[in-house]
């Protein structure tokens, strides 16, 4: 171990000062504070730092992905053939998503570390965060140098444009998400996409819901087979990590107890998609579309509705920064991904949309809230 | 009564805790001045090397408002003093008197005639004495105005910093001086007094104090901030809404000069800190050095020397004198380590007011906490760490980039006046991405109040 940091010190001078890589210093600092926490002490008051830093922060989020990846790696798998033994379902879902990842993380990380080196600021640990998620809402079928495109319009166009992690607007990951599904809308549209090649695929739960006019969404899911425990532990197609609630749960969990992502925003989510699912069921009976019968339950384990609100809405960039904001701004995109599912018909999903929908709100409405602090403010004065 | 409970802060669990033995220790020759203590001052020297001053003799004044002096804490001669860069005074050391110390004499009255006195001569003994400089005011926190007028009075009885001293067993003995420097104030000042103490406080000289209106707050630091009692209270509208405050001991302090007719240096301190091997709290004296202060204690190297408490104290030498409004010697490890993928691991032993680590379990506790940064500056994210400690109905995090972006409307309506760095010091601290908050706060006051 000395020696590692011997060697570390050893190649430090000329990555600083005057050394013949000092425009490579932003992945010397990666490197050096990766493997070893930085040795700066404080130089004014406050003279002592919590423990907490950004590689503490996202390296939490990764780890709270953990569950919804290793479930999906396995359910990859068990789509693609349910009767081969676990152990073959998780390989050959593992098989297809480590690649994915690959590339994902590297191509992303190229361009993250191009625009840090250029911009002589050092790399954000923000990015482990964006690679993984990203290669988890790819459906398991994506060809590699579409993923290899997609995080890269995610990370030029979705972050770097605008200044860099903690400047963008839209949350990367999903940016990149969008700019595969409407760039290559035929081959990331139908069926087959959400199975590895040459299984027999089916319909995803959300496609058939809306299938049959005139009928109740839930009555086709039953038809189909897919039934609510089914969805919630997640043995349905769908992207990587999207399908298990339960999974899910458990990321979602340990991000709320650690407060990296807000509960606020879930709550909210929550709430909103409640709202508007009841506010449809109360019409069901009333219109010929299938999916207005579909209870809040159902919203909550179809799609990739759990993995939005819990890892992709809660990105504290994007999202609202005030804690009323955080309110509206989850309860927004609940219910819009509600809207888009039940009355857009040329959309299965909506929580991508939904998302960065609300992304592009989420300044307006922190507007507000910090208009409503001035005038509190300025009442509280007014009494004094 | 109403008790204002604050719900967002954080109180440190940081090792090394001051015992509550009180030992008495004087300085040994020296006594150390520094204009440095009072944010703001421009001195101008009033003594030179060699001259006998007695104590109460001024030593410096401030050229902002020339009748406001700093006085000798000590009679004797002065032997050295200290400028720095471009000739600014940085530092003036007094020898005190071997034998006959000399003191300056005021005017004395009982308690009785306190309650009578003009609030001019009041004010004129206050000046002169070098005790005017204890009052402080917000917005700014520097010393007040002695021509100006504040809406109100602030004391905060009420200590929730590191290692902070309990105010009623600094008072002890001084009950009557206290209640003295009370009926001054409000005397000097015809506006309230705001004592605030802790819910749970019993102390009979501060809960059945006269003169005052009593408030009791409940919460984790820094609800014992005078700044944040402020905020709830009767927050600072504009910069034109000036507030005094100071310290309980300072009340006291007034009370007795004028009970006594003699400028009254005595002080308790605490001693805390992990790098010390004696910590307790010390009656001494204004201006004692810090070595002096730590004799006979062993200082565990490398250890930080810090004037004032760990959140807001100022970094010092062996050499430098007590901070004049410091009650709080703190010595931490100063730690360079470099922990293996310290990032990954469970971190036992990393101190963190967040659930992010496996010490969150254990409520912190065997948990070391030293002077590393714990990380690297980054952007800013806003996870919410900062506003979890800040218990005020302002938004640390639009504030602090309005005042980056140096927008003198946006600042004031998002109410830069009631701000303190020492309110925010605790930002600072569980910072993710390493800003130094505090200071930004700082530079925001300063771009306010040499522009707004």
């Amino acid at each position: 171990m000395r020696n590692l940091r011997n060697i570390l010190d050893g190649i430090a001078p000329h990555f600083t000062g005057e050394g013949r890589l000092q425009r490579l210093y932003p992945l010397y600092e990666m490197l050096d504070t990766m493997l070893y926490t930085p040795g700066e002490v404080t130089s004014r008051a406050p003279h002592i730092r919590d423990a907490v830093d950004m590689k503490r922060s996202m390296v939490t989020v990764i780890l709270a992905l953990f569950p919804a990846l290793l479930f999906g790696a396995w359910n990859t798998g068990h789509q693609h053939d349910p009767l081969a033994g676990w152990g073959t379902n998780f390989a050959v879902g593992l098989q297809a998503l480590l690649p994915v990842l690959f590339v994902s993380y590297l191509v992303g990380g190229f361009w993250e570390v191009l625009f840090a080196v250029i911009r002589r600021h050092e790399i954000n640990e923000g990015f482990l965060v964006t690679g993984m998620l990203y290669a988890l809402i790819l459906p398991p079928a994506v060809p590699l140098w579409m993923t290899a495109l997609g995080i890269s319009f995610g990370v030029v166009i979705g972050k770097e444009v605008t200044g860099g992690t903690g400047y963008n607007i839209f949350n990367p990951a999903l940016v990149a998400r969008a700019f595969v599904f409407f760039a290559y809308p035929s081959e990331m549209s139908g069926d087959a996409v959400w199975y590895l090649p040459d299984a027999v695929s089916a319909a995803t739960p959300l496609a058939v819901a809306a299938s049959v006019d005139g009928a109740s969404g839930i009555r086709l899911l039953g038809e189909a087979g897919y039934t609510l425990q089914e969805m919630f532990w997640g043995t349905v197609p769908g992207s990587f990590a999207e399908t298990s609630v339960a999974a899910i749960a458990l990321g979602a969990v340990l991000l709320a107890w650690t407060k990296i992502a807000s509960w606020r925003i879930m709550a909210g989510g929550l709430l909103g998609m409640s709202v508007l699912a009841l506010i449809g069921n109360a019409f069901a009976s009333s219109f010929t579309n299938p999916m207005l019968a579909l209870s809040p339950m159902h919203h909550l384990v179809m799609g990739s509705f759990a993995f939005g609100l819990v890892f992709m809405a809660t990105d504290p960039v994007s999202a609202a920064q005030t804690d009323r904001g955080r309110w509206i701004y989850g309860f927004g995109i609940g219910a819009l991904v509600v809207l888009i599912r039940v009355i857009n018909p040329a959309f299965a999903e909506g929580t991508m949309l939904a998302i960065l929908l609300g992304n592009a709100f989420s300044p307006m409405i922190d507007y507000g809230v910090l208009r409503a602090n001035i005038s509190r403010r300025r009442r509280g004065y007014a009494k004094q | 009564m109403s008790v204002i409970t604050i719900r967002k802060g954080h109180t440190l669990r940081i090792g090394g805790v001051p015992e509550s033995s009180i030992i008495s220790l004087q300085p040994v020759g020296r006594v150390a001045v520094s204009p440095g203590d009072f944010y703001g001052m421009k001195p101008k020297l009033l003594v030179k090397v060699g001259d006998e001053v007695k104590k109460g003799t001024p030593l410096f004044a401030d050229k902002r408002f020339g009748d406001v002096v700093v006085t000798s804490p000590a009679g004797g001669r002065v032997s050295e003093v200290l400028l720095g860069d471009r000739r600014r005074l940085e530092k003036i050391i007094i020898e005190i008197a071997a034998a006959g110390e000399e003191a300056e004499r005021f005017p004395a009255c009982s308690l009785g005639e306190c309650r009578m006195l003009e609030p001019a001569a009041i004010r004129s003994t206050l000046l002169r004495s070098g005790l005017w400089p204890v009052l402080r005011q917000r917005p700014f926190s520097i010393i007040a105005d002695p021509q100006g007028s504040p809406k109100a009075v602030f004391v905060s009885a009420m200590s929730t910093a590191p290692f902070a001293p309990s105010v009623s067993r600094g008072l002890e003995g001084r009950e009557h001086f206290f209640q003295a420097g009370l009926f001054l104030l409000g005397r000097l000042t015809g506006v309230p007094v705001h004592l605030s103490v802790s819910a749970d406080e019993t102390a009979q000289m501060l809960v059945k104090a006269e003169g005052v209106a009593l408030h009791r707050f409940r919460g984790p630091h820094p609800a014992g901030n005078v700044g944040i009692q402020i905020h709830h209270i009767a927050p600072i509208r504009h910069r034109d809404d000036v507030a005094w405050y100071l310290l309980p001991r300072d009340v006291a302090r007034i009370g007795e000069l004028f009970l006594t007719g003699e400028l009254p240096t005595d002080i308790l301190v605490a001693l805390g800190g992990e790098a010390l091997s004696k910590r307790c709290h010390v009656r001494t004296r204004q201006g004692i050095l810090l070595e002096d202060l730590l004799s006979g204690n062993d200082v565990r190297q490398p250890a930080r020397l810090i004037s004032g408490d760990v959140l807001t104290g100022t970094m010092s030498g062996r050499t430098d004198g007590l901070g004049f409004y410091d009650e709080v010697v703190s010595v931490i490890p100063e730690s360079h380590r470099r922990d293996f993928l310290g990032w990954l691991l469970p971190g036992r032993k990393r101190y963190s007011a967040s659930n992010l680590f496996l010490s969150g379990l254990y409520a912190n506790k065997g948990t070391r906490l030293d002077t590393s940064m714990n990380g690297s500056r980054r952007v800013i994210i806003p996870f919410g760490n900062i506003e979890s400690v800040l218990p005020m109905d302002i938004l640390p995090t639009w504030l602090l980039k309005m005042i980056i972006a140096r927008d003198i409307d946006e600042m004031e309506r998002l109410g830069i006046y009631e701000c303190d760095p020492e309110d925010f010091a605790l930002c600072s601290f569980v910072d993710a991405s390493k800003m130094e908050i505090s200071a930004i706060i700082r530079e925001g006051l300063d771009y306010m109040q040499q522009n707004g």
